[in-house]
Formats: C-alpha cells, sequence, structure tokens
C-alpha cells in the first residue's frame, strides 16, 4: 500500500488560496471551516519590507498527536489508506482534545457560532443526519473516515481526498493531475494548483517525483522536532520559516 | 437535566482517557461541552448516483478560463478546470472553483418582477412583485415603442459591463442601428482599463490589450498589474509563473508598485513608486537602455557612423540616426529622454536612482523582455503617456511580436449571421431624428474624441440634461450606480430613470428596478465566448448549460431577441428571423466547417463537446528586427512594409511610434485639456498627474485581490472568510496603513478609521502593514455593498468609489481610481 505524501513548493506558490476554495467546494466545508488554509506573514518595513505565505493542508503525520489523544479511537491513521488520518463521525464524541494536540492547527469544530453572519446552516438546514445540507453537495459519503457533510457535534479534517484518491490505481508512484488517467483521483488543492506548486504520491515509493522533489529540493517538514513527523514536505526559500509564531501585536499586522 | 447529562458523559469520557496525561489534562479546565453526543446511527460509504461533466466557461473575470462542471442527480457540486482548454490546463484560480455558489446563491432573483414602489433610493423597499416574463417583454417593448413613435428612440440606452461575446455584448448593437439609438450599447471599459489599450494604439496602432508569450519570456518588468492577484487571464498567468519562475533560465521579476503585494512580494526586486509616477520610471529605463547602448538595433534602428552614442543632456542629430521600426526615436530622445535620468525620476517617483540603473540594465540586457502594466499605472489623468512610457520599453528591446515578447489577440472564424441590419432597418431607424443626437456618454465628440466608451459620465449628463435626459435605461452585467466613481451621482439621477436591471442578483442597480428580466447563471447558459487577449492565435469557447435554469430567468441574448421581436416594423422581423439564442450561435459556429480548429472542432456539435474551438500557432513573427508569415511548417514567408502597417504597426507610419501620430491628430484638444504644447503632443513623454480629493495629504488605492477581481463573490460567505492577504480573512476587510503614518494621527493597530476626501467619507477598520509607503491608505475595491444579497449588504468597510472622484484621463476616458488623495482620521 501506498504511503501518500504531499510536497508544496513555496517558491512556485502564489498564495492565490485556489487550494483553499477547491477543497471548500469539494470537501462541502462551512465558511471558514478551511481544512486547508494558506497563512500570511508581514515583516520588515517600507522599502524593504517581506510578506510570506503557508499552505498549510493536514500533514498527515506519521506519528499523530491527534490520534494519542483521542478518548473514543474517534481518529486514528490508516495505513491501508496511505497512511491517512481520519475522523470517524460515528465514533466522535466532539470533546477536542485533538484540536488541542494538533501542533498543526487543521482541525475543525464547526457546530459553535458561525464564523459568519447570517448562519449559512439556517439558510441550508441539516438533512438526514448532517449538520447543514447545501444544494452543492459532494455525492460521496464516508462517516468512517470523515468524508461528506458532518453530521453536528465532531471534529472535521483534510482527508487528502480520500474520497478521490482511493480510486488510484493499485502500484502508481505519483498522482500527478496532468496525466488524464489519474486526474480524478489527485486532491482537489492539489489539481488546481495553477503553477503546480503541489505534488501528490507515494513516498514509500523512491522512484516517486515526490520522493525525487524532496530529494533534489531538500524537502523540509514543519515543526520536525514534535516527532509528528508529517507526510507533507515544503520547498523552496520560505520552507524553513518558524511557522505559527504569535503575531506581534504592536509591530506586525 | 441535559446539563446533568453532559458531565455525567464527560467524566466519564475523561476517565477512560485517563492515559492521554499531560495533553488531555490541559483541556480539562474548558467550559461547556457542545459537543458530547450521545450514539447515532453509524454511517458507512455511500456514493450516490450518476456524475455528468459538461463544459463551461468560468465568468467571473473576463480570463476565459475553460471549465468542467460536475453535477450528479442534478445538482452541480463541483468545478475543475478543463484539461484540454488552452487558457485553464486543468487549474483554476481561487474564484473558478465558487462557481456553484452563484448558481444556488439563495438571494437569486427567481423570475421577473415589476416595481410597486415609485420612490427610489437606498433605504427605500422596492417592492418587487413577480410577473410573467410576457407581461415584462410587453411592458419594456411598449415602453421603447412609444419612445420611438415620439421619435425619442435615442432616450433609451443599453449599458453592459462584462460581455462574452456575439450572443450578447454583440447582440446589442444592432438593437440600436433597427431601434435607432446610439446607445446600444455604452460599455464600461473606460471604468475598467482603457488606459492600456489607448497607451498601445497611440504607439503601436492597437487599440487592445495585449497577448503575451510568457512561455519564452527572460525577463518580466511589472508595473502597476497585480499580475499575481488580478492580471488576465489570471489562472493562466500563474501557470506561467509556476514556469518561469523554475524553468533555465529564470525569468527575472521586478515589479514596480504603490504597495506590498504578493506580486511584490515574490519578485526578485520589488520597487515601491509614488503613485500616478510610472511613467517617469519607465522614461528613465529608458534612459539607461539608450545611454548604455543596450537598445536592440536590428529592431530599434542604430547610428550610422560606427562610435556614437547617447550622452545624458545630449542631443544627436537626427541625420546620424537611421530609424527602421521605431518611429521618431531621435526627436524623442532630444525632446525628451536625454535628461530623464535616474536622478531626476528618484526625484520624482521616490525609487531609487541605483535601482532605476540596475533595472535598466537588466531589462535591458536580458531577452527576451517584457514590460507589462495596467490601471496602477493608468488610472491618473497622465495615465495613457504613463502607458506610452511603459511600452516604449518593448519597442527598445525588440519585444514586440517576438518570441517571449508581446503580440495582440486575432478573433475567431464565426461564420455570418442569416440576416443583414441594413435589410430591416425602415426609415426612422436610417435616417431618423436620432441620428442628430450624440452619445449621451459624448463619446467621439470634442468633449472625448479618443476614447471607447464614457459610462461613467453619464449619470451626471442626464442630470444636466446635456446634452439630453435618459428615459430608460437597460444593465447588463454593470453596477455603476456602486462601481462608479462618485456613484452618489448615479443613486441621485437614475431616481427618475426607468430602469431594467437584468443581474441574477439583486445588486445595487437592481434595488433602483422598475423591471428585473433576471438572467441565468452561467452555469445554466449556452453563450459563445471568444478569447480575451491571451496567446493572440484564434480562440472560441462555448459555454453550455450543466442543469435547466432553476428558477424562471432568461438568458439576455434572448431577452434582447424578445424585446426586438416586439418592436414595431421591420426590425421585428429581424428578431424572428434570428428566432433565439441557440440558432443565433448555431450560425456563428457554422464558420468552423471551412476552418476546423485544432482540436478537430468544425461546428457546434463539436464545440459543445469539446467547450473551445482554436488554432494555433500566432500566424506573425517578427526575428531580428524583421517580420514573417507562418507559412504552414514555419515563419517563412517575409512580410512587407504594407503587410506590417496592415496587420500589426497599424500607426500612421506603418512603425512604432514614439511620436505618436494618433495623438499629434488630436493636438489642439491635447494642448487645451492637458496644457501640453501641440507640438509635443506626440511625444511619448512626463506628465505631471493632476490628483484627486482636495487637500487630503495621503495617496488612497483601491486594488483588486485574487478572491475578488471583478467584486462577483461579494454574497458567498466562504469568499469573504479566506478574503486574503490584503482585505485580512476571517471576513474583516481592512484598511492597510504603514504603522508611521497611523501613529502620527493617534491611530491603533484595529482602530476604526474615516477615510475622507472632498466628496465624502467612509469608515474602515484599521490594519498596521510596515510594508507599505507611508503615504498610500490601501483599501481594496468592491467592498461596501448595501445591496447585493443577504452576506453582501450592510459589510464593512465603506465602498472605496463613495471618495473617489469622477476625474479622468482625457486621451483614454480612463476613469482615475487610483489618483485620490485623503486625509485619514480616527472614527
Amino acid at each position: 500500500m501506498a504511503k501518500w505524501g504531499m510536497v508544496i513548493d513555496l517558491d512556485k506558490c502564489t498564495g492565490c488560496q485556489a487550494c483553499t476554495t477547491a477543497c471548500s467546494m469539494e470537501n462541502n466545508t462551512l465558511p471558514g471551516e478551511t481544512w486547508q488554509d494558506v497563512l500570511y506573514y508581514n515583516a520588515g518595513e517600507n522599502p524593504s519590507g517581506q510578506m510570506k505565505w503557508l499552505p498549510r493542508p493536514c500533514m498527515q503525520c506519521e506519528n499523530p498527536s491527534c490520534v494519542h489523544v483521542c478518548p473514543t479511537r474517534a481518529t486514528y491513521k490508516d495505513p491501508d489508506a496511505g497512511g491517512i488520518v481520519f475522523v470517524d463521525w460515528n465514533k466522535c464524541i466532539g470533546c477536542k482534545y485533538c484540536m488541542i494536540a494538533c501542533p498543526y492547527g487543521v482541525r475543525f469544530y464547526a457546530d459553535e457560532k458561525p464564523l459568519i453572519e447570517p448562519d449559512i446552516r439556517d439558510v441550508f438546514p441539516g438533512e438526514n443526519g448532517q449538520l447543514w445540507s447545501p444544494p452543492y453537495q459532494n455525492p460521496e459519503e464516508d462517516w468512517r473516515r470523515g468524508i461528506g457533510i458532518q453530521p453536528a457535534g465532531v471534529v472535521s479534517k483534510c482527508t487528502f481526498c480520500y474520497h478521490k484518491v482511493r480510486h488510484a490505481p493499485e502500484g502508481v508512484a505519483d498522482l500527478d493531475e496532468d496525466n488524464p488517467e489519474v486526474k480524478e483521483y489527485v486532491p482537489a488543492c492539489v489539481r488546481t494548483c495553477a503553477p503546480k506548486a503541489r505534488y501528490f504520491g507515494d513516498l514509500d515509493n523512491p522512484e516517486s517525483q515526490v520522493n525525487q522533489l524532496i530529494g533534489d529540493k531538500h524537502g523540509v517538514r514543519l515543526k520536525d522536532h514534535t516527532g509528528n513527523k508529517p507526510q507533507v514536505y515544503y520547498l523552496g526559500a520560505g520552507a524553513g520559516i518558524p511557522a505559527f509564531t504569535p503575531a506581534d501585536r504592536e509591530n506586525d499586522a | 437535566m441535559k446539563l446533568f447529562q453532559t458531565m455525567i458523559n464527560r467524566r466519564r469520557f475523561l476517565q477512560s482517557s485517563a492515559a492521554v496525561g499531560a495533553s488531555a489534562g490541559a483541556v480539562a479546565g474548558f467550559s461547556g461541552l457542545p459537543g458530547l453526543m450521545p450514539a447515532r446511527e453509524a454511517r458507512a460509504q455511500t456514493p450516490r448516483g450518476e456524475t455528468t461533466i459538461t463544459k463551461n466557461v468560468c465568468a467571473q473575470c473576463p480570463a476565459r478560463c475553460g471549465i468542467d462542471v460536475y453535477t450528479t442527480d442534478g445538482r452541480v457540486h463541483a468545478i475543475y478546470g478543463t484539461s484540454d482548454n488552452p487558457i485553464s490546463n486543468g487549474k483554476l484560480c481561487p474564484k473558478g472553483h465558487l462557481g456553484s455558489y452563484f448558481l444556488y446563491d439563495p438571494d437569486r432573483f427567481k423570475g421577473p418582477m415589476k416595481r410597486t414602489n415609485p420612490k427610489k433610493g437606498r433605504d427605500e423597499d422596492p417592492g418587487f412583485v413577480p410577473i410573467s416574463w410576457e407581461e415584462a417583454l410587453d411592458t419594456v417593448a411598449e415602453r421603447l415603442n412609444d419612445l420611438r413613435r415620439r421619435e425619442e428612440s435615442h432616450r433609451f440606452a443599453m449599458f453592459y459591463g462584462r460581455g462574452w461575446g456575439s450572443s450578447d455584448a454583440g447582440i446589442q448593437y444592432p438593437f440600436g442601428e433597427l431601434y435607432g439609438t446610439p446607445n446600444a450599447a455604452i460599455g464600461h471599459s473606460s471604468m475598467c482599463a482603457d488606459g492600456s489599450k489607448k497607451a498601445k494604439l497611440a504607439t503601436d496602432g492597437n487599440n487592445s490589450y495585449s497577448s503575451y508569450d510568457y512561455r519564452n519570456v527572460n525577463y518580466l518588468l511589472i508595473m502597476g498589474a497585480s499580475f499575481l492577484e488580478a492580471f488576465r487571464p489570471y489562472n493562466n498567468v500563474m501557470q506561467m509563473w509556476g514556469h518561469m519562475r523554475t524553468k533555465t533560465p529564470k525569468t527575472g521579476v521586478t515589479t514596480v508598485d504603490v504597495r506590498m503585494s504578493p506580486t511584490m512580494a515574490a519578485s526578485d526586486r520589488a520597487l515601491y513608486i509614488k503613485p500616478g509616477t510610472d511613467g517617469a520610471f519607465a522614461l528613465a529605463v529608458a534612459h539607461v537602455i539608450l545611454t548604455e547602448g543596450l537598445w536592440d538595433r536590428e529592431f530599434v534602428g542604430d547610428f550610422t557612423t560606427p562610435g556614437r552614442q547617447f550622452v545624458a543632456a545630449r542631443r544627436i542629430s537626427p541625420a546620424t540616426f537611421e530609424e527602421k521600426w521605431v518611429h521618431g526615436l531621435a526627436d524623442w530622445w532630444n525632446e525628451e529622454l536625454k535628461d530623464r535620468t535616474p536622478e531626476w525620476a528618484e526625484a520624482v517617483t521616490g525609487i531609487k536612482a541605483d535601482d532605476i540603473r540596475r533595472t535598466g540594465m537588466e531589462f535591458g540586457s536580458t531577452r527576451p523582455a517584457v514590460a507589462l502594466f495596467e490601471r496602477g499605472a493608468t488610472g491618473h489623468s497622465n495615465g495613457t503617456y504613463n502607458g506610452m512610457a511603459i511600452h516604449s520599453l518593448n519597442a527598445l528591446v525588440g519585444s514586440l511580436f517576438a518570441e517571449g515578447g508581446i503580440g495582440y489577440q486575432v478573433g475567431p472564424s464565426y461564420g455570418p449571421l442569416p440576416v443583414k441590419v441594413e435589410d430591416y432597418q425602415d426609415d426612422y431607424a436610417r435616417d431618423g431624428a436620432w441620428k442628430q443626437q450624440p452619445r449621451l456618454d459624448m463619446k467621439g465628440t470634442d468633449r472625448w474624441p479618443m476614447v471607447s466608451n464614457m459610462m461613467q459620465e453619464c449619470a451626471t449628463n442626464h442630470l444636466n440634461a446635456d446634452p439630453y435626459t435618459l428615459d430608460t435605461a437597460m444593465f447588463y452585467y454593470t453596477n455603476p450606480i456602486w462601481s462608479a466613481p462618485n456613484p452618489q451621482v448615479w443613486e441621485e439621477a437614475l431616481k427618475n430613470v426607468f430602469i431594467i436591471d437584468t443581474s441574477p442578483f439583486p445588486g445595487e442597480t437592481a434595488m433602483y428596478a422598475d423591471i428585473v428580466l433576471p438572467d441565468c447563471t452561467y452555469l445554466e447558459r449556452t453563450q459563445d465566448v471568444p478569447s480575451y487577449p491571451f496567446e493572440g492565435w484564434p480562440m472560441a469557447e462555448l459555454r453550455t448549460p450543466a442543469v435547466e435554469p432553476i428558477h424562471d430567468t432568461k438568458m439576455y441574448g434572448d431577452v434582447v431577441i424578445e424585446l426586438g421581436k416586439r418592436i414595431e416594423g421591420p426590425m421585428g422581423d429581424y428578431y424572428r428571423e434570428l428566432g433565439n439564442l441557440d440558432n443565433y450561435i448555431r450560425h456563428l459556429a457554422a464558420g468552423f466547417a471551412d476552418d476546423p480548429g485544432d482540436n478537430g472542432v468544425d461546428g457546434f456539435d463539436s464545440w459543445k463537446e469539446k467547450g473551445v474551438w482554436y488554432k494555433k500557432p500566432y500566424q506573425w513573427r517578427q526575428i531580428r528586427g524583421e517580420f514573417y508569415e507562418w507559412d504552414g511548417q514555419r515563419y517563412g514567408r517575409q512580410m512587407s512594409e504594407e503587410e506590417v502597417k496592415e496587420h500589426l504597426f497599424k500607426t500612421p507610419s506603418g512603425k512604432f511610434e514614439v511620436r505618436s501620430g494618433f495623438l499629434e491628430q488630436h493636438a489642439d484638444y491635447i494642448e487645451r485639456e492637458m496644457g501640453i504644447p501641440r507640438d509635443r503632443a506626440g511625444l511619448v513623454q512626463w506628465v505631471e498627474p493632476i490628483y484627486t480629493g482636495g487637500d487630503g495629504d495621503l495617496h488612497f488605492v483601491t486594488p483588486k485581490t485574487p478572491l475578488h477581481a471583478e467584486g462577483r463573490g461579494a454574497n458567498i460567505p466562504q469568499q469573504m472568510m479566506v478574503h486574503q492577504p490584503i482585505v485580512g480573512g476571517r471576513g474583516t476587510v481592512y484598511l492597510e496603513v504603514n504603522p508611521q503614518t497611523a501613529r502620527e494621527r493617534g491611530i491603533g493597530n484595529g482602530d476604526r478609521v474615516r477615510i475622507i476626501s472632498d466628496i465624502g467619507s467612509i469608515e474602515a477598520e484599521c490594519r498596521f502593514v510596515a510594508s507599505h509607503r507611508p503615504d498610500t491608505l490601501v483599501l481594496p475595491f468592491e467592498f461596501g455593498h448595501w445591496a447585493q444579497g443577504r452576506w453582501a449588504k450592510g459589510r464593512g468597510p465603506g465602498n472605496s468609489s463613495e471618495i473617489t472622484a469622477n476625474k479622468s484621463d482625457p486621451i483614454s476616458g480612463l476613469a482615475s481610481y487610483y489618483t485620490g488623495k485623503v486625509r485619514l482620521e480616527r472614527a
């Protein structure tokens, strides 16, 4: 079985957030329930200031702290599904321990005050056990893996679009959207990335393009000191940036 | 009891998870656990229904990305770029994915309606009541027939914004010729980017945006274009960015802009310029290219005697320089460029002379190099001259029509329509009183002799009854009552005009409408979409509906046809002959039979299946100062000077003109309106910008953002929540201010502020961004709706247009959106 990994080249990324909106469309997430988002940082002063950005999906850690803390074993890492970390919505009790344990801030609990008013959940009220039921729903649903629209009271997260990835042919090294044979199996954020800053493939296959890129361009993982060992690697001059440092309210934006 | 139950559950679960240890302990203190849920019925994998994919074209900006629309059980749920579409190549920008949210916007108009409240204003409820399409169309047609009987048909105007092709924007023009109004149709281009088109018209004779060969360019100089935010075609531009920045050799990028932006951040060199002074920077770069001897001799020409050179402040003898494809170079140097040193430009622009010199050296010594610009450089009183100065850099390095350079878009091989306008014009249409009337916007008169449109003038002209007042106006894809500079005037002007709005969405114009004839959203339309300037070779796409209209809506093209059928006289026969939009588009597609596309598209059915017809390559190329035409195998047939003039340099001289024949034809006007001596009017030159806004001490710039380039996503909460970077994200749109500027005014990070110009004031929340120029405030364009739907309406910040004066570049007519000065204070 493949171990799915993602490579994000920050030298090519333009910070446009198509990854974020593609994810929100594909997975029917609520406003602000951004399983994939982009963080921006400003530093320095005119005329030599700088702005950096960091796209942030779930890192699908090899050693995921979220899994360790889950009291009901709702969140789990599935070696038979490429090592993706899932939330089983049948088991999740919404305690949010996993959200606190996650060093990357990529888990969501959407069953509270809406982040933007009016509440879109009132516009498209939930049916059939769903938290909300918009007309534009992906036909795929698998609550054991947190795919589809969640019920009330559970944590949700990026699944590497497993509902697509699971159809990938056995033994394929890379899911490259430019290959028409596999484009439908590529995660939404990777498939749409216009500057092709994202790659998706098998980290266990030394022949894969993702491993080649990690090797050639010295891929790094975020917060490696936590021992979480992400399956997402970053490339580029900005890839070593200390992500998630608290904002300096006095001087920063 | 529920609380008790919850606590029991919580305790039980904490006990059971004792092994979790420290991290669990850390969360034990938080209060309220609304999420603890009783067990539910377990649910597993349940895919539903058959998915179909239809070809369409995104409509959220002009780029025309081919899209695959995924529909299951009659519901659209996903949109991706079409893999074999030359623009999208399977990719999309952040806006593209949100198309299904437009389709299912709960605030859409559900069908035709009429107004019952005669009073119009921001706070007036229109009191819309549903009516049938028959009644709606008959009402409008009766009004138009009545105007025509009274010989006042010129008082009917059609205004349009984002037109797509023959079947919507194109269909309006015959309507005017048959009905009898000069005002069908008034486009939005003067509130868009006409400065770029006119700068090119004045220099190389093409009244058009350019096409670019990014695949082969090695150096980009980007000026005021928001290249990685809003430059068209944005999606393809980003694809090319990924290519340019990783190819060998890597494409070097210098960006000149007035603010920090993703483009500035991602460039090799970011230079912060004082708003309105881009022309001065470009002239100094030209000065460096010439004095350093870096110009392209094969394209530009050369001194006839060896050893001669351009030396600052020293004239050359025109006789010693033999011009090739650049007309007027010696004059340009002698009368303008010789004194435009980097040191001179530093004083004007605020950019260090060393940086200007380095940029000039790089630009002049890296081939191919392209200088591109947009309304950051042209949205000022001196915009056309600024644009001309920047575009002249392309001539100096020989990039025009070269590999890795810049060209112009060719149109598609459409078939003819089955009807001719002249066969259906009655005497009134041919020669009626309306023929004596100018357009309402005074385009083509002595007031605006060179413009394409002047929509922003129409409200004032109506109020002044100069040239006349409007009676009835129909709006398509445009909303000037909110988006025009100083829209307060439109709010007043449209109060006594009969308004027909055709938007699917409840925008500000619709709030003034007497009749609403709602269009379908783009996922429900059949519509031809010829390419916007892209790579030059011809291309035309087709929208195919993914679903039948989900509400009682009608495509705008069909609305025009149906209105046409109801007009008295032979005009009605013209539209009965056309039939409907579908028939109309089939006639266009018939042209492909004789000229099949590279992908085999040769008629309507194959066009619908593939979604696009195109023919590569670009027909012409300049190679080392000679022009060649594609002969089927290679650029093998050399072109004559006459052919170059006919197809490429459509100027009086048939060359690239740094002394513009076009502007010289209007020298009296330019002297009168801009104070430029008439014998200098044609020169590419520095002209001081005239800032608007009164006594403001800060520049005010209002950029477009990646998620909101044409402001179409205003009522999509998913979009609002991720609006970044310069708008803050999380639903709040900020005014960005350099901290020093704010502190001097006692303003802290996050404070509410008031931005004031001489025509009004708006409020916003302030955010510190130290990268911005201390003299420049940044607030994104197209926010601050007072209608448009439940999420858009009444959400801050204020609408930037309300403090933007209605002043335009006298040459291009482009509204000077980026030239305002304002004051800032704590609210």
